[in-house]
C-alpha cells in the first residue's frame, strides 16, 4: 500500500459504503486466509488510470466538502513515485506538452491543482499565427485581445508531466486515496449476490497484483485503449488519419518576435498536413508536425543538424521544395540554407529560427479521432481520451478531459445532494447528456 | 436540472399507469379496510397481477416510472426548501423519515443516503412491491441499517411513544389523492410527527386545468400517462389541504412548490403551476 493509503483505516468506515459491510468483509476474509478466494473491497468510486483525466477526477472528488466522504481508489499501471519527485532540470523540456485553455487552468485552480504546477514552466500566449502554405492566405485568428485568460491569454503551452505532477501533489496532499499503482487491470466483470450485498451490477475490478475492487461507480480514464470501455462494451468508432504527429522540443534563436512579454504560437498546413511551432518559456519551443508515417520516419532517421533544417524549411519553403528535400538521403541543412536565401518571406511572421532540438526528445505517435456511442453504462463512466481523441492540434485533447471531468464531478455532486446512487445510469445521464452528445454536435 | 429525457418506450405506458394508480389504491384500500371493517377491502386481483409485472420495471429508469425517477430529486430540493425556511435550522445528521406508500423505494433509498439522515422507516401495505424495494436495497450496501422496509399500512404501525420515536419528515409523495377520506388518513399521519416536523406530500392539484393538464394534455397528447390513470375528483386540492391543517389543529408554515413536466426538459419547478399539475405541499407540525 502506498503513503496515501495510511490514513484510509478510518476513513472506509466511516465512508458511502455501509461500515458493518466493510467490517463483515474484512472478518470473511481473515477468516478464509490468503488461499480462498476473497471478497473484493467495496469502494465507491474506482478509477482506472493515473494520467491527467483521471488525476483530476480523484483532487476534485477530495477537494469538494460533499464529495470528500468517498471512498475512492486509483489504478494505475506506471508508478506515481516519479511524479512525486518531479525536479526537471530548468534548461530542458519534455516533448510532451498540451495547450491548456483558460477554462482548463480555471478549473485546475478550483480543485487546487494550479498553484502546484511550476509557474515558471508554463508559457500563455495571446497570438497564433495560422496560415496556408500552398496559397500563403493567412487564416489565423491574431487574437491579441480575445484571449479569455489573463492578460489575453489564449490557452497555456504546458508539459504533461508538469501537470501530472502538480495532480498527484494536490490528491496526495487531500489524502483519502487508495492508490494502486504499477498495477495493471487484468480483468474486470460483475460481482456476485453475497450476503453482504447484491453486488451483480457491481463491477469487480482484479489488478495485475492480485487486488480486487468492487466499484459502485468505474471510472475510465485509461487512456485510448481503454480496458474499461471494452469492458462495457461500448463501442468506439472513428478513423487513423494515416498520420504521426512528430515531436520534438526545440530551442529557438531567440524568446521570440514579441519577446518574451508577447509569444506567438505559429501554425501552417501543408499539403501533408499542419505543422505547428508552439513557445514555451525563454528560447523553447515545442515542435508538432503531423505528417505521413513514412515521412515522419525520415524525419526520425536525419541527423539533427538536418532535422532543425526541416523543421525551418517547414515554415519558410514552398511544399515542392519540402517535397524535393524530403526525399534527399542527406545534405538538407545546406541545401536548405541555400533555398531559404532564395525565397521571399516576411522573417517575422514565421517562427524564429530553430538552432537545435533537445537530445532525445525527437518522437512521433499515430494520430487517431475516435469517439465513443456513449460516456456512460451501468456503473461506468469514460472521461479523457478513454472517451474521445482527437487530433493534438486541436488542441483539445486534454481540455476535452478536463471538461469531462468537470461534468461528471458536477453530476456526482448532484447526486450525493439528492440521495441517488452515483452509480447508476440515472445519475450519469446528466454527464452523458452534457459532454457525449454536446461532443457529437460539435 | 439538466436531465436527459429520452422517449418513453410504448410498452412501458400501462406500467406508469399501474405505478401511479394502483400503489396507492392498496393504500386506499387497506385504509378502508381498517377504518370502516367492511367488505370493500378485497383487492382487486387484476391489480395485483400488474402489480407484479410492475415490480420489474419499477427501478428501471427507461421504464414506465421514469417521471418519477426524474422528480424524486425534486422532493429533496423541496424538503431542503422547508427546511430553509426554518428560524432555526434542523440538525445536519440523525433525522428520522418516515415515507408511506414506499413502492418500489425511489424516495425511501435516496432519503437513506443522505448523510443528514438517521434513519428511514418505509411502508407500504402491498408485499410484492415491498419485495421489490426490499430487493433492489441489497444492491446498495450502504443502505444496510440505515433503510427499514415494513409491510403495513400506517394504522399498524405502533404509535411513537416520545419524541425521539417520531419523525422528523414524514413524507406522502403521490399517495394522498388515492385516498378517499383525506382527513382522517391525515389525523392518523399526525401521531407520528416530531413537533417542529413536517408532512411532506405531492398530488394534483384538482383544479380544471389539472383536469386539463393531466387528462387531456398529458394522457392524450403527450401520452405519457395513460387514459384513466387518476380519478380527478379524488385530487387534494391545495387549499383544501391548507384549510384542513390550519383550522386550529396544530400546524403551521404551509409551503407549496408546482412542478410541471416538460418533455425533453424533466420536471421544473414553476411558480403558480400548483393550480396546474403536480404540485409539492408541505405543513410544519407546531413545536
Ligand atoms: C506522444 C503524444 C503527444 C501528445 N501531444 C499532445 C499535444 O501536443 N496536445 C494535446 O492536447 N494532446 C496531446 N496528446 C494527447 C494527450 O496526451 C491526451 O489527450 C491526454 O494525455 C489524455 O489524458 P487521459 O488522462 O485521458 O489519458 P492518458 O494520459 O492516456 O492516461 C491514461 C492512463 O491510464 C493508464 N492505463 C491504461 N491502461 C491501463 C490498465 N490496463 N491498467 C492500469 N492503468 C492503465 C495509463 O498508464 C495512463 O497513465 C498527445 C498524446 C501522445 C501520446
Amino acid at each position: 500500500m502506498k503513503p496515501l493509503a495510511s490514513s484510509l483505516r478510518a476513513r472506509q468506515l466511516s465512508g458511502y459504503t455501509c461500515s458493518s459491510c466493510t467490517r463483515q468483509l474484512r472478518r470473511q476474509r481473515r477468516n478464509y486466509g490468503t488461499s480462498s478466494p476473497r471478497s473484493p473491497e467495496v469502494f465507491d468510486v474506482v478509477c482506472v488510470g493515473g494520467g491527467p483525466a483521471g488525476l483530476s477526477l480523484l483532487a476534485a472528488l477530495r477537494a469538494n466538502p460533499i464529495t470528500s466522504f468517498l471512498k475512492i481508489a486509483l489504478i494505475e499501471s506506471q508508478s506515481l513515485t516519479p511524479l512525486r519527485s518531479y525536479a526537471p532540470s530548468p534548461t530542458a523540456y519534455s516533448n510532451r506538452c498540451s495547450s491548456l485553455t483558460p477554462n482548463s487552468v480555471r478549473f485546475l485552480k478550483d480543485i487546487g491543482a494550479w498553484e502546484h504546477v511550476r509557474a515558471e514552466r508554463v508559457q500563455g500566449y495571446g497570438r497564433m499565427r495560422i496560415w496556408d502554405g500552398v496559397s500563403g492566405a493567412s487564416i489565423g485568428f491574431e487574437s491579441e485581445s480575445s484571449g479569455d485568460g489573463e492578460e489575453g491569454v489564449v490557452a497555456y503551452m504546458n508539459e504533461n508531466l508538469n501537470l501530472t505532477s502538480a495532480l498527484v501533489k494536490r490528491v496526495d496532499g487531500l489524502g483519502g486515496v487508495e492508490v494502486l499503482d504499477e498495477q495493471k487491470v487484468q480483468d474486470i466483470k460483475l460481482g456476485e449476490d453475497t450476503e453482504e450485498g447484491d453486488f451483480s451490477s457491481w463491477p469487480v475490478v482484479r489488478t495485475s497484483e492480485g487486488k480486487e475492487v468492487a466499484a459502485r461507480l468505474l471510472v475510465g480514464a485509461d487512456g485510448a485503449n481503454s480496458p474499461v470501455r471494452t469492458f462495457s462494451g461500448i463501442e468506439s468508432r472513428g478513423w487513423d488519419y494515416g498520420r504521426v504527429g512528430v515531436v520534438a522540443t526545440l530551442k529557438m534563436e531567440g524568446s521570440g518576435w514579441g519577446g518574451e512579454g508577447a509569444k506567438i504560437a505559429y501554425q501552417r498546413f501543408l499539403p501533408t498536413g499542419p505543422v505547428a511551432c508552439l513557445p514555451l518559456p525563454g528560447d523553447f519551443s515545442t515542435l508538432v508536425w503531423s505528417t505521413t508515417p513514412e515521412l515522419a520516419n525520415r524525419l526520425k532517421g536525419m541527423s539533427q543538424g538536418n532535422f532543425v533544417s526541416m523543421v525551418n524549411a517547414a515554415f519558410r519553403l514552398s511544399p515542392v521544395d519540402l517535397s524535393y528535400l524530403h526525399d534527399l538521403k542527406g545534405g538538407q541543412a545546406d541545401e536548405v540554407a541555400w533555398r531559404v536565401q532564395h525565397t521571399p518571406f516576411e522573417p517575422e511572421q514565421v517562427p524564429m529560427k530553430v538552432t537545435s532540438v533537445q537530445e532525445g526528445t525527437i518522437a512521433s505517435f499515430p494520430l487517431k479521432l475516435r469517439h465513443a456511442d456513449t460516456y456512460i453504462g451501468e456503473r461506468i463512466a469514460l472521461v479523457g481520451d478513454a472517451a474521445h481523441t482527437t487530433h493534438p492540434l486541436a488542441g483539445q485533447g486534454l481540455n476535452q478531459g478536463q471538461g469531462d471531468v468537470e461534468s461528471l464531478a458536477r453530476s456526482i455532486t448532484y447526486s450525493i445532494e439528492h440521495g441517488m446512487d452515483i452509480g447508476t445510469r440515472m445519475s450519469l445521464e446528466s454527464y452523458n447528456s452534457e459532454r457525449c452528445t454536446s461532443y457529437g454536435a460539435a | 436540472m439538466a436531465m436527459a429525457t429520452p422517449p418513453l418506450r410504448p410498452t412501458s405506458l400501462r406500467n406508469l399507469n399501474l405505478l401511479l394508480r394502483t400503489a396507492p389504491r392498496f393504500v386506499q384500500n387497506q385504509f378502508r379496510a381498517q377504518s370502516t371493517t367492511s367488505s370493500k377491502s378485497s383487492v382487486n386481483p387484476t391489480e395485483v397481477s400488474h402489480f407484479n409485472a410492475l415490480a420489474s420495471t419499477w427501478w428501471d429508469p427507461q421504464g414506465s416510472s421514469r417521471l418519477l425517477h426524474l422528480m424524486n430529486p425534486l422532493r429533496h430540493d423541496f424538503i431542503r426548501s422547508c427546511h430553509a425556511a426554518q428560524a432555526r435550522p434542523p440538525p445536519t445528521s440523525g433525522l428520522r423519515y418516515l415515507d408511506i406508500g414506499c413502492g418500489g423505494g425511489i424516495f425511501a433509498e435516496s432519503a437513506a443516503r443522505l448523510s443528514s439522515t438517521g434513519l428511514v422507516t418505509a411502508i407500504d401495505p402491498s408485499p410484492e412491491v415491498l419485495a421489490v424495494a426490499k430487493m433492489h436495497a441489497r444492491r446498495d450496501p450502504r443502505l444496510s441499517g440505515k433503510l427499514t422496509y415494513l409491510n403495513t399500512s400506517i394504522e399498524g404501525l405502533s404509535k411513537p411513544k416520545s419524541a425521539e420515536e417520531q419523525y422528523d419528515i414524514l413524507s406522502l409523495f403521490e399517495v394522498i389523492e388515492h385516498i378517499t377520506h383525506p382527513a382522517e388518513f391525515l389525523d392518523v399521519c399526525k401521531d407520528f410527527v416530531k413537533p417542529g416536523g413536517w408532512i411532506v406530500m405531492s398530488t394534483i392539484a384538482r383544479t380544471w386545468m389539472s383536469w386539463f393538464t393531466t387528462k387531456l394534455v398529458a394522457e392524450d397528447i403527450v401520452g405519457i400517462v395513460p387514459r384513466g390513470t387518476h380519478d380527478w375528483e379524488q385530487y387534494v386540492n391545495e387549499q383544501e389541504l391548507r384549510a384542513y391543517f390550519l383550522e386550529g389543529r396544530g400546524w403551521n408554515s404551509p409551503r407549496v412548490m408546482g412542478v410541471i413536466y416538460v418533455p425533453g426538459l424533466g420536471w421544473k419547478e414553476v411558480s403558480g403551476s400548483e393550480n396546474v399539475g403536480n404540485y409539492f405541499f408541505a405543513i410544519r407540525k407546531d413545536e
